[in-house]
């Protein structure tokens, strides 16, 4: 019917076009509205937010330029708390890699419990952060603790929230809790890791260890760089373990970024203040996640084939 | 980027801005009398505070409040984070709630935000408590719970070491070593902060072998702004004060013997290492399992160490006396109007009634301690701390300054001293660096 009507066959063709469009439109009107609300309205607010003279004590929220920004350098409490941040989250995010992926090659192979195992090894993940503050508040308590008092019955007498010793704590127990996170997503990653790879490998003689490095380790790329993302854009906001233990203290030695932008919003009363160095975090971070990104979005199987 | 995605970001952009401005529109406006009946929404924190006035609401609106029309909706947060939501509610001018959980800490930094209790009858309260809570010369919090400290101590230790004459030789020795002179051990009652340091000493097996407890104390070390309030004490008992004639005084003698004392304690052990995450509750512990022979802790402390069921390692062993030094932190916890409450009116009803000696009598009953000196005395069977608290409060109570910045001034300090208080910094240092801060507070 649209033989020598060239407009009509056009026609014909855009009217399927326009029905997906409107239909994926309407399909994700939630997720707009989730975003705007949730993501781009607080983004917005909190921007403007960082360059008024918003306190407690003067809730005009004068315009006020840079000067929230220029006051976070004032003192050392804001380099200092990134200062730590950062060397903190290198390092536990590193541990939790490592273990994590230790961890997900040894589960990765049949044996017996391993369902009763693999539950155990998910419980620390499905703690709220503050609720495991809390527990191990009570459970590494010198006086009331089990902890302590086990360690008491072996002969050894430890104090866990001494200063020298308040660190490697928070450390470890970071390490206990977001382990089995990214044990989860590296090992769900071996799950789908195409077998034939490794038989290929196995043919060629390759050894375990020549594998896992030449094969195992390139195909997992983007869920390992997945996992790292995670627990890194974690690891910078941790707050609440860490305050619930020892807010921030002694003085300032374990004040994260989280610990210090709360402290000026809701101790000093200064929001102004908060919201700049909540800002500044964003801009500092946001580079990376196309990097990040990038890689994740990867096959892994680059010349592989 | 193509023409779909810009306009795609444009709308939404502009929806962002949009809503950003209906939110400022939707809250933010002044507050309103309203119709003086229905419902008041109250703030408060868990605990023994909360849960006497939770029972209290309760009386209320099954009796007194049918009368007025009025039924209060009280919310329980969290004992942490009571404050910093209501900060948050404040800062976004809410009508939300009615009534905010306050206290005389942080009323000066608030007060913007809440209405001044102009026309309260104040007479029955301690006037310490209302002194607190005014900013300005106004009244922006009714009292409700007053809080102090006293030396909580193991009253059977203290006994054997006074009837024992080998005992009372070692201390007199142990105490030449710590303070340069001996001294004879004496009744806690009377003791200053020498007596303080050598029976911290005297009590730990670091110093004295033979001590029938670990330490001999435990510290409140922990970077917050409660222990801020404790350690206030010992600077207050050598003199001190944050401020001298409107200059910040910590840069003293008095406050740098404050703050070695702390440091002389926890590099000696004879307190506890854990003392540098130390607040009320691990107090409570270290007292409850006897490892400690004493310790400065907040009155509402002593009901549960003499509870048989909560404390059965020293519950009638656990006796009061003033804070060695005899200078006691007082702050009251108060309720306050907010400004941009709906239904002011009603709210002021329900203050009212709060501000009755019955009103207090129902709390004092339910668990709470009162800031009313003749509610105390005649509820003091309930709680054998209440006469202590009263004479306690009247005898060596002080107040820290009110200003705007008090609030965050607790807060710096501790962030500050800390570090000094468990040996971690020169005492020199965090002196100074705690003075500079509190000077630029008190600057506003």
């Amino acid at each position: 019917m649209t033989k020598g009507r060239p407009e009509l066959a056009a026609a014909n063709k855009k009217r399927p076009k326009r029905k997906n469009t409107a239909a994926a439109a309407l399909l994700s009107l939630p997720l707009l509205a989730f975003a705007l609300i949730f993501v781009a309205y607080p983004l917005v607010s909190g921007i403007l937010t960082a360059f008024q003279a918003k306190t407690l004590l003067d809730p005009s929220a004068a315009f006020n330029g840079i000067d929230n920004f220029t006051a976070l350098f004032k003192g050392p409490g804001f380099a200092k708390s990134a200062g730590f941040t950062v060397t903190y989250s290198a390092i536990v995010v590193t541990l939790e890699m490592i273990l994590g992926f230790g961890l997900a090659l040894l589960v990765n192979r049949k044996f017996p419990g391993k369902k009763a195992f693999f539950t155990m090894l998910l419980l620390p993940i499905m703690v709220a952060p503050a609720l495991l503050g809390v527990m191990f508040r009570l459970l590494l308590n010198g006086d009331i603790g089990a902890v302590p008092a086990l360690l008491h019955g072996m002969g050894m007498s430890v104090s866990l929230f001494a200063p020298d010793s308040v660190i490697p704590l928070l450390v470890v127990l970071d390490v206990l809790q977001w382990t089995p996170f990214t044990f989860l997503i590296i090992y769900a990653g071996l799950q789908s890791f195409p077998e034939e790879l490794l038989e290929a490998t196995a043919i060629d003689g390759a050894g375990y260890f020549r594998s896992l490095w030449s094969v195992v380790l390139p195909v997992l790329k983007p869920v390992l760089f997945a996992a790292f993302f995670l627990r890194a854009i974690d690891a910078l906001r941790t707050f609440d373990v860490i305050y619930v233990l020892t807010a921030g203290g002694p003085g300032t030695s374990t004040t994260t970024l989280s610990i210090y932008i709360y402290k000026a919003a809701f101790e000093s009363g200064d929001f102004g203040k908060a919201a700049a160095a909540s800002l500044l975090v964003l801009v500092v971070l946001l580079p990376f996640v196309p990097f990040i990104v990038k890689r994740i979005a990867s096959t892994g199987l680059e010349g592989k084939k | 980027m193509d023409r779909r995605s810009f306009c795609a970001l444009g709308v939404a952009s502009l929806t962002a801005a949009m809503l950003a401005g209906c939110s400022t529109a939707s809250s933010g406006s002044a507050g309103a009398d309203g119709p003086g009946t229905g419902t008041v929404k109250m703030v408060a924190w868990p605990g023994p505070e909360g849960d006497a006035m939770a029972k209290v609401v309760k009386a209320y609106n099954g009796g007194q409040g049918k009368q007025d029309g009025i039924t209060v909706d009280l919310v329980l947060l969290s004992r942490q984070d009571t404050f910093s939501k209501e900060s948050a509610l404040m800062a976004s001018k809410s009508d939300n709630q009615d009534i905010y959980w306050t206290a005389s800490y942080n009323v000066g930094q608030y007060a913007p935000s809440l209405d001044a209790l102009d026309g309260t009858d104040t007479s029955n309260y301690f006037p310490v408590a209302v002194d607190g809570l005014k900013y300005k010369g106004k009244l922006y919090g009714l009292p409700l719970d007053v809080s102090n400290h006293f030396l909580l101590y193991r009253k059977d230790l203290i006994d054997a070491l006074l009837a024992d004459s080998a005992a009372k030789a070692d201390y007199e020795q142990i105490s030449k070593t710590v303070l340069g002179t001996a001294r004879a051990p004496k009744d806690p009652q009377s003791w200053d902060l020498d007596d303080f340091k050598a029976m911290s000493a005297y009590f730990s097996k670091s110093a004295n072998p033979k001590s029938p407890t670990q330490y001999g104390t435990i510290l409140q070390a922990k970077n917050l702004l409660y222990n801020t309030m404790i350690w206030n004490d010992v600077l207050w008992g050598y003199g001190g004060n944050w401020q001298v004639d409107g200059k910040a005084g910590l840069d003293s003698d008095a406050g740098k013997k404050a703050v070695q004392l702390y440091a002389d304690i926890y590099k000696n052990k004879w307190t506890t290492p854990d003392s540098s995450q130390a607040e009320f509750p691990e107090t409570q512990a270290a007292l409850q399992s006897g490892n400690v022979a004493f310790a400065i802790q907040w009155s509402a402390a002593f009901a549960s160490l003499n509870d048989p069921k909560q404390s059965p390692a020293v519950a009638g062993k656990i006796a009061i006396a003033p804070v060695p030094g005899g200078k006691t932190h007082v702050h009251a916890l108060s309720v306050s109007l907010n400004k941009y409450s709906k239904n002011k009116a009603a709210a002021k009803k329900w203050l009212g009634y709060l501000a009755t000696p019955a009103a207090m009598t129902e709390y004092a009953q339910s668990g709470g301690i009162p800031a009313m000196p003749e509610v105390l005395a005649a509820q003091k069977a309930i709680n054998p701390a209440y006469a202590q608290v009263s004479s306690s409060i009247a005898k060596n109570g002080y107040s820290e300054p009110v200003f705007p910045k008090t609030f965050e001034a607790y807060s710096k300090l501790a962030e500050d001293l800390s570090g000094a208080w468990v040996g971690q910094t020169p005492v020199n240092d965090a002196v100074k660096t705690a003075n500079t801060d509190l000077q630029a507070l008190l600057d506003g």
